[in-house]
C-alpha cells in the first residue's frame, strides 16, 4: 500500500482540483466562485510539491493564493453586487466557454503526448530553487527581464487609469 | 548537555527499530513517527496562546500600573486556562444576515495555515520538523493564506463593521507581505539558502572573538532588514499600532464581531500562533537561531537561547502593542509603499554590493 502512497495522494489531489474547478463553475455565487478558485489553486501547489517542484509549489502559493486571490476577493468586496444576486449565465457564454474548454482539451492532450515519454514523474525531492535561480538569472536571462518589462508597462498604464482626471 | 534534539532523534529511531521487531514495515513504522511528529508538533502550536495571552495581560497590566489577572491560581497563571473552557462553552451564534458556510470556514482557513507553518521552523540546534529547502519562502507564503480566512470572516458575517475590517485586513496585509519578503532577501543572498536551519548555523562565530556572527550585527545591512522586517510583521499580525482590521473603538474588532465561543477562540489562537512565528523567524533570520551570546560551558541548551531571543521579541510586540496609538489607514499604506518598499529595494542592493566584496 506504501509504494502507491505517491499515487494515492496524486489521485485524491487530482480528484480536489477537478471537483473545485467544477465548482468554480457552477456555483451560485461569483464570491463561492473565487473561493473555490482558491481552493484549486493551492491544490494545484500541492501536485506540483508532489512532482518535486518544490519551488514552483510554494510560489504558486505566493503569488496565486496568497496575491492575485486575495485581490480577486477584494474586488468583488468592493463591486456593488449583493450576495444574494446570483450571476446568469447566458446560453451564448456558455457555448463560448465550451469550445474554449475544447480547445485546451486538444492542446492539453497533444501536450501530454509529448511529455508522456519524458520519463518517471514520482521521485524523490531535490530541490529546486538553486537551479531555478541560475537559469533565471544565467540563460534565461533576456526573456525573464523581458516579461518583468511587460508587467512595468502594466503597472504604469494602471496608475495612468487610476490617476484622478483632471479637466 | 539538556539538548532535546539527539533526544528526540534517538526515541524516533528506537521507535522504528521497535516496530521492526514487531513485523511492522519500515515504511509504515516511519509513517507512523511522522504522523506522531506531526501531533506533537501541532500540540506545540495550540499550546502557544495559553501562554502568550496571559503574558500579554500581565504585560499590559504592569504597562498601565495594574496587577492584571490575579485570582485563578498563584499570580493568575490559570487564568487562560479557564478563559478557554468558557470560550469552548460558550453558545456558537451564527447571526441570521450571515453566510453559514462561510462563516463556518473563516476560522478554520485562518488557523489551518499557522498548524502548517511551523513545519519548518528550527526551535534550536537540530530541532527542526522538516528541514524544508524552500523554508523561509515557504512560511511567509503559507501564512498569508490565513488573510482569505479574514477576508471570509468579514464577508461572510453580513455586517458592515466586518466587511469594512476584512477590506482593510485585504489591503494592509497584502500590501505588507511585500516588504516583509524583501526584507527577508538579504538574509538569503547572504547565506545562500532559504532553509531556515541552514540560515541559522551559518551565523554561528565570533567577530574579534567577542560579537556574535548574526545577521542583525552586520554594519547597516542587518539593522536595516531586521527594522523592516520587524515593522511588517508587526502589520502582517495584525496588531497595534497596525490593527486597522480589527480597530476596536471604530469597526467594534472588525472581520471577527460576529464570531463567538469556539470560533472566536480559534481567531485568537491564530493571532497569537502568527507573533510567535514571527517572532521566533527574526530570531533564526536575524539573531542566529539557538546560538548562544556568549559562552556558557553546554549548560545552557540551544533551544533555551531560541525560546528566550523568541519571547524577547515577543514582549517587542507587547510593547509596541500598549504604547503606540494606531496608525491612520491612508498613512498606514503610505508607510508601506513610500517608505519600508523603496528601502528594502536599497538593503538588497547593499547586499549585493557586500556579497561582491567578500567574494573578492
Amino acid at each position: 500500500m506504501l509504494e502507491n502512497l505517491p499515487s494515492i495522494v496524486f489521485y485524491v489531489l487530482a480528484a480536489a482540483l477537478v471537483l473545485s474547478a467544477i465548482a468554480v463553475v457552477v456555483l451560485p455565487s461569483i464570491f463561492y466562485s473565487a473561493v473555490a478558485l482558491g481552493a484549486g489553486l493551492t491544490v494545484m501547489a500541492g501536485i506540483f510539491v508532489l512532482f518535486g517542484a518544490d519551488f514552483l509549489g510554494v510560489a504558486q502559493i505566493l503569488v496565486y493564493v496568497g496575491g492575485v486571490m486575495i485581490i480577486m476577493l477584494f474586488v468583488i468586496m468592493l463591486s456593488p453586487q449583493t450576495r444574494d444576486n446570483f450571476q446568469k449565465h447566458s446560453l451564448n457564454q456558455s457555448l463560448r466557454g465550451i469550445l474554449l474548454a475544447l480547445a485546451s482539451a486538444v492542446s492539453l492532450l497533444q501536450g501530454f503526448q509529448v511529455f508522456a515519454g519524458m520519463g518517471d514523474s514520482v521521485r524523490d525531492m531535490v530541490p529546486t530553487s538553486a537551479g531555478l535561480g541560475r537559469l533565471l538569472l544565467g540563460d534565461l536571462l533576456l526573456p525573464f527581464e523581458a516579461i518583468s518589462l511587460i508587467l512595468l508597462v502594466a503597472l504604469v498604464g494602471a496608475a495612468l487609469f487610476g490617476q484622478d482626471k483632471l479637466s | 548537555m539538556f539538548e532535546l534534539a539527539p533526544l528526540l532523534t534517538q526515541f524516533f529511531a528506537d521507535f522504528r527499530g521497535f516496530a521492526a521487531a514487531r513485523g511492522i514495515s519500515p515504511d509504515m513504522a516511519l509513517l507512523i513517527s511522522k504522523v506522531i511528529q506531526t501531533n506533537l508538533v501541532v500540540l506545540f502550536v495550540v499550546s502557544i496562546p495559553a501562554v502568550l495571552v496571559y503574558v500579554e495581560r500581565k504585560v499590559s497590566a504592569f504597562m498601565q500600573a495594574r496587577l492584571g489577572p490575579m485570582r485563578t491560581g498563584p499570580w493568575g497563571i490559570f487564568q487562560t486556562f479557564a478563559d478557554t473552557i468558557k470560550l469552548a462553552f460558550k453558545e456558537d451564534v451564527v447571526p441570521e444576515g450571515a453566510d453559514r458556510w462561510v462563516h463556518f470556514m473563516a476560522p478554520v482557513v485562518v488557523v489551518a495555515p499557522v498548524l502548517v507553518c511551523y513545519a519548518p521552523l528550527p526551535i534550536g540546534q537540530g530541532l527542526i520538523p522538516v528541514d524544508i529547502d524552500t523554508g523561509v519562502l515557504f512560511i511567509l507564503a503559507i501564512s498569508g493564506m490565513s488573510t482569505i480566512g479574514i477576508l471570509l470572516g468579514g464577508w461572510g458575517s453580513g455586517n458592515k463593521y466586518s466587511m469594512l475590517g476584512g477590506l482593510r485586513a485585504a489591503a494592509q496585509l497584502l500590501s505588507y507581505e511585500i516588504p516583509r519578503v524583501l526584507s527577508v532577501v538579504p538574509v538569503v543572498m547572504l547565506y545562500g539558502s532559504m532553509s531556515l536551519q541552514t540560515i541559522a548555523t551559518s551565523q554561528q562565530g565570533r567577530w574579534f572573538d567577542v560579537i556574535p556572527q548574526w545577521f542583525i550585527f552586520y554594519p547597516v545591512i542587518g539593522q536595516l532588514a531586521f527594522l523592516i522586517f520587524l515593522i511588517s510583521s508587526v502589520a502582517e499580525t495584525n496588531r497595534t499600532p497596525f490593527d486597522m482590521p480589527e480597530a476596536e473603538s471604530e469597526l467594534v474588532s472588525g472581520f471577527h464581531t460576529e464570531f463567538s465561543g469556539f470560533k472566536f477562540a480559534l481567531f485568537f489562537l491564530a493571532e497569537y500562533a502568527y507573533v510567535f512565528l514571527a517572532a521566533a523567524m527574526a530570531a533564526a533570520l536575524f539573531l542566529g537561531g539557538g546560538d548562544a551570546p556568549f559562552s556558557t560551558g553546554g549548560i545552557i541548551p540551544s533551544w533555551f537561547w531560541f525560546l528566550l531571543k523568541t519571547f524577547a521579541i515577543v514582549f517587542l510586540f507587547m510593547w509596541f502593542r500598549w504604547t503606540y496609538p494606531r496608525l491612520r489607514v491612508d498613512r498606514l499604506m503610505q508607510f508601506c509603499w513610500k517608505f519600508l518598499m523603496p528601502w528594502s529595494f536599497v538593503n538588497i542592493v547593499l547586499t549585493g554590493f557586500f556579497v561582491l566584496l567578500r567574494m573578492k
